[in-house]
């Protein structure tokens, strides 16, 4: 046990070698995309407030406001993927070592994920009180209970974004590039979770197909937990991990599958 | 053609400890380290000449490559190519250079080489006729014909070799550099290379500077040698005196009927190269000591053959490279 | 004698530029035939491009049309006026996808490579070569859907007679601002290890570039119209369209391009003397 933990260790070790190596990089991939988006939207809300004070969805500015940030807190801790990597071990041919090593392909990029996550996680804490401390009584500070709450579902978002990840990492058996499907996922991702307009603006029908869906906990739910509105929570957790589960299932799947049309083309 | 008087270049790059400490350290605070490629060289190539570059693995063969072809800019010295100075990179100059790197290739990878050869005629404004005679002749030449219509992805590494090296033949350059053009392929494959630039040389009478890993393209190919060792040329002069450094050696093989003790003391001056069975041996001997060396051998070991011939390039260089002192 | 030497010099001049220009016309020609000839032999990739700009065209005016759902109003705008210039953001979007867009990809990879050595030695501008090598011939199609959008757009704000003549050269000069900008921020990849995060930055900038001006507080507004113009890649042209009063955004547009293009230039020249080509 220890020495397979171990194994966990050193690949996570690596993993943050490489990302901070390229420092400006790092900062720029994975923290400064979700700043800007919280920019744009601050703005835009804050245009849209002044024109039109009150209530919008049940929303005032401030709770908006923090909505998106909260939001974007949630980015943070979900958004670890890495199927780029997983398509480029395949297509180079770099999977023929994880299948002789006795540490396989998804432990490898589970390991990376969760270093990521470890990363981000601390930059999400640094951002909360950064927050707290700059907007001072602005920003309600959330009670623990709840927040912990979105916090774990958030996670649980990662875990099954991660399986998503994973699982159009490997469709490079099949398809050359498959940095397009890892970007339309995402765009409908941003779409569909609330990330761009909180659920309560959508259309009823597309909201109540929604909430059978993954989508509006990886965004929308922990948001909402974070500022304290436990409505539904139970739901959350049950209907994300239970395509969680599928997502890791299905990747598995796929990973046979693929294994299968790899060897048998003996490369 | 090439005359570079006190060349240097420095490069700069960062370190890092290893683990997570290490990459959070060098995160914050990023130490720097400068590295000199190439230091204080000379050179003076003519018209014609067919130029080996030789050296072991980062001793900066290939930095002096990219500076005769303008793609680095020095940091010290005076570089003039072909009458310019390489790194303004004047359209005439690139017009007649041509780079071809082993370990890299300029032809499109999804297509079919003549596809990249079609672009490069217009690169370079070759008008039609001229193009398609030099693609015919070339592609007789290099036996090609049949390959050009294939996607370059299918081909074997010998095949993209040579059109690699059509490729930057088509616009008939003044000077050709060859960065080991014949790397990673099989024997027959280099042999080919080979004799097409001898054959071409012949020809055109065009300039080739040329670096390998293998010896055997040195020989048949470099009329001069040129020598780099950590940067600096240890080395400028005909391949006859190159193989004559160590002083008219021969080699000379032995073969016995039993094994024989490959720690014994007598053959240890004359570098010896054993089989793992220790029943035969390389040794270096010099010329004016062949005769008697060679009666008491055969006098004193169970010799059952032996041959001699002249010492190959490649055993000068490994011993050059063990003792840089000899030069 | 000093007047015909110099008219010939002029005319010399003039022969050779002429015989420069086919030159790199018939070297694009030849691009934009192997970029498909290319693009071709991947068929799900070419068609997977395709979708998932239209999938980002879509979300993106659909969240617009919910917005406008429960407001009247961002600014002075109404729904069909932020649908215009979506519209047309979009359609410069489109553009990019099609003409340059792959090549900021691949240039750091050329050049963490050392295959952009190749481009050094070719008697053809490196720029013109790592900027306009690769096109998207299946991004082309994506005009299907941004072209009748623009239309529709500018039919429901009544663009006037001159406006939709004006229109096509509006989405051409934004077009052009946001790539002189974004070929400059490339320029940084000469002295980056990795210069996939330059290209970050740039999408990071079309997010910001994506809602007009008046959305933002005055300071950023200002820091990005006129120190990193990004802002006038739609607001420009479509503030004119709009009202032909409003001229001044893309007067600056004009010249912030003349200026642009001097600086890559320089840029582009000292990036040539600061790279040292992966080695081997």
């Amino acid at each position: 046990m220890k020495v397979y933990l171990a194994k966990w260790g050193a690949t996570m070790a690596v993993t943050w070698s490489n990302l901070l190596v390229y420092r400006v990089n790092f900062i720029l991939q994975s923290i400064a995309p979700l700043f800007v988006f919280l920019l744009v939207k601050l703005s835009l809300w804050y245009r849209i407030y002044e024109g039109q004070p009150g209530l919008i969805g049940g929303y005032s500015f401030g709770q908006m406001a923090a909505y998106h940030l909260w939001v974007m807190i949630t980015g943070l801790l979900v958004f670890n993927g890495n199927s780029q990597r997983i398509s480029e071990d395949i297509r180079l041919g770099r999977i023929t070592s994880y299948l002789i090593y006795p540490f396989s392909l998804w432990e490898f990029h589970g390991a990376g994920f969760l270093a990521r996550t470890l990363l981000q996680t601390g930059i999400a804490i640094f951002t909360i009180f950064a927050a707290l401390a700059l907007l001072g009584g602005r920003l309600e500070s959330p009670s623990f209970g709840p927040f912990v709450l979105g916090l774990l579902l958030a996670i649980l978002g990662g875990v099954f974004w991660f399986w998503i990840n994973y699982w159009v990492g490997l469709v490079a058996f099949w398809l050359e590039e498959t940095w397009t499907l890892m970007v339309m996922l995402q765009i409908v991702t941003y779409f569909l979770s609330g990330a761009i307009i909180p659920l309560e603006l959508y259309p009823e029908w597309l909201r109540t197909i929604l909430l059978y869906s993954p989508f509006p906990y990886i965004a929308y739910g922990p948001a909402q937990l974070m500022m304290g509105n436990l409505e539904g929570v139970g739901r959350a957790f049950l209907v994300l991990g239970f395509w969680a589960l599928v997502a890791s299932w299905f990747a598995q799947w796929v990973w046979r599958r693929g294994l299968r049309l790899y060897t048998a083309a003996g490369i | 053609m090439i005359h570079a008087q006190g060349l240097s270049k420095r490069f700069k790059s960062h370190q890092k400890a290893p683990g997570f400490k290490g990459a959070i350290q060098s995160f914050f605070d990023r130490q720097f380290e400068t590295k000199t490629a190439i230091e204080n060289f000379d050179l003076e190539v003519a018209p014609g000449e067919i130029i080996g570059l030789l050296g072991p693995n980062g001793a900066g063969k290939t930095t002096l490559m990219k500076m005769f072809t303008g793609i680095i800019v020095p940091s010290e010295g005076s570089l003039n190519v072909l009458g310019t100075v390489p790194h303004k990179r004047s359209r005439d100059f690139r017009k007649q250079i041509a780079l071809v790197m082993g370990q890299k290739s300029q032809l499109w990878w999804d297509l079919p080489a003549l596809d990249s050869f079609l672009l490069l005629q217009k690169y370079y404004e070759i008008d039609k006729k001229t193009f398609e005679h030099r693609l015919n002749e070339l592609s007789e030449l290099l036996n090609v014909t049949k390959l050009l219509r294939v996607h370059v992805r299918k081909l074997s590494l010998g095949e993209r070799m040579k059109l690699e090296l059509m490729s930057s033949l088509l616009h008939d350059p003044k000077i050709i550099f060859l960065d080991e053009p014949t790397i990673g392929l099989d024997l027959v494959a280099q042999k080919n290379i080979r004799d097409f630039l001898l054959n071409y040389h012949g020809e055109t009478g065009v300039t080739l500077i040329l670096t390998s890993h293998y010896m055997a393209d040195i020989q048949a190919l470099a009329k001069r040698v040129v020598l780099v060792l950590e940067g600096q040329k240890r080395f400028d002069d005909s391949l006859e005196a190159f193989a004559g450094i160590l002083g008219g050696a021969k080699m000379v093989a032995f073969r016995f009927g039993s094994v024989v003790k490959r720690q014994d003391p007598f053959f240890e001056p004359f570098s010896p190269l054993w089989n793992a069975e220790g029943t035969r041996v390389e040794l270096n001997i010099p010329e004016d000591r062949l005769r008697e060396l060679g009666q008491q051998i055969l006098r004193d070991y169970p010799v059952v053959d032996f041959h001699t011939e002249n010492l190959p390039i490649e055993r000068v260089m490994a011993q050059l490279l063990e003792r840089p002192e000899l030069l | 004698m000093g007047l015909a030497a110099g008219a010939s010099a002029l005319y010399g001049g003039r022969d050779l530029m002429i015989k420069r220009i086919k030159q790199y016309g018939s070297i694009y020609g030849a691009f934009v035939s192997t970029s498909f000839s290319e693009a071709m032999s991947f068929r799900a990739h070419f068609v997977l491009l395709i979708v998932m700009d239209l999938v980002f065209y879509g979300t993106h005016l659909w969240s617009i049309d919910i917005l406008y759902d429960h407001i009247h109003l961002i600014g002075t705008w109404r729904r069909e006026h932020l649908l215009f210039f979506a519209s047309v953001m979009l359609a410069i979007n489109q553009l990019t996808m099609t003409l340059v867009s792959e090549n900021y990809w691949q240039f750091p990879l050329m050049i963490r490579t050392g295959n952009f050595d190749f481009h050094l030695v070719k008697p053809v501008s490196s720029i013109f070569l790592t900027f306009f090598r690769t096109i998207r011939p299946g991004s082309m199609f994506n005009m299907a859907f941004t072209a009748p959008a623009v239309v529709y757009f500018g039919l429901q704000v009544d663009l006037g007679f001159w406006a939709w003549i004006a229109l096509p050269f509006g989405i051409v000069l934004g077009f052009l601002l946001q790539n002189s900008l974004e070929m400059l921020f490339s320029c940084a990849m000469f002295w980056m290890i990795d210069g996939t995060g330059v290209n970050f930055i740039r999408i990071e900038f079309q997010q910001l570039a994506r809602w007009p001006d008046f959305v933002y507080p005055s300071m950023l507004r200002g820091a990005l119209t006129y120190l990193v113009p990004v802002l006038l890649i739609g607001s420009a042209p479509v503030r004119f369209l709009l009202a032909p009063s409003d001229f001044w955004p893309i007067l600056g547009l004009v010249v912030f391009l003349l200026f642009f293009w001097a600086l890559l230039g320089f840029f582009w020249r000292m990036g040539l003397l600061a790279y040292e080509s992966a080695s081997s």
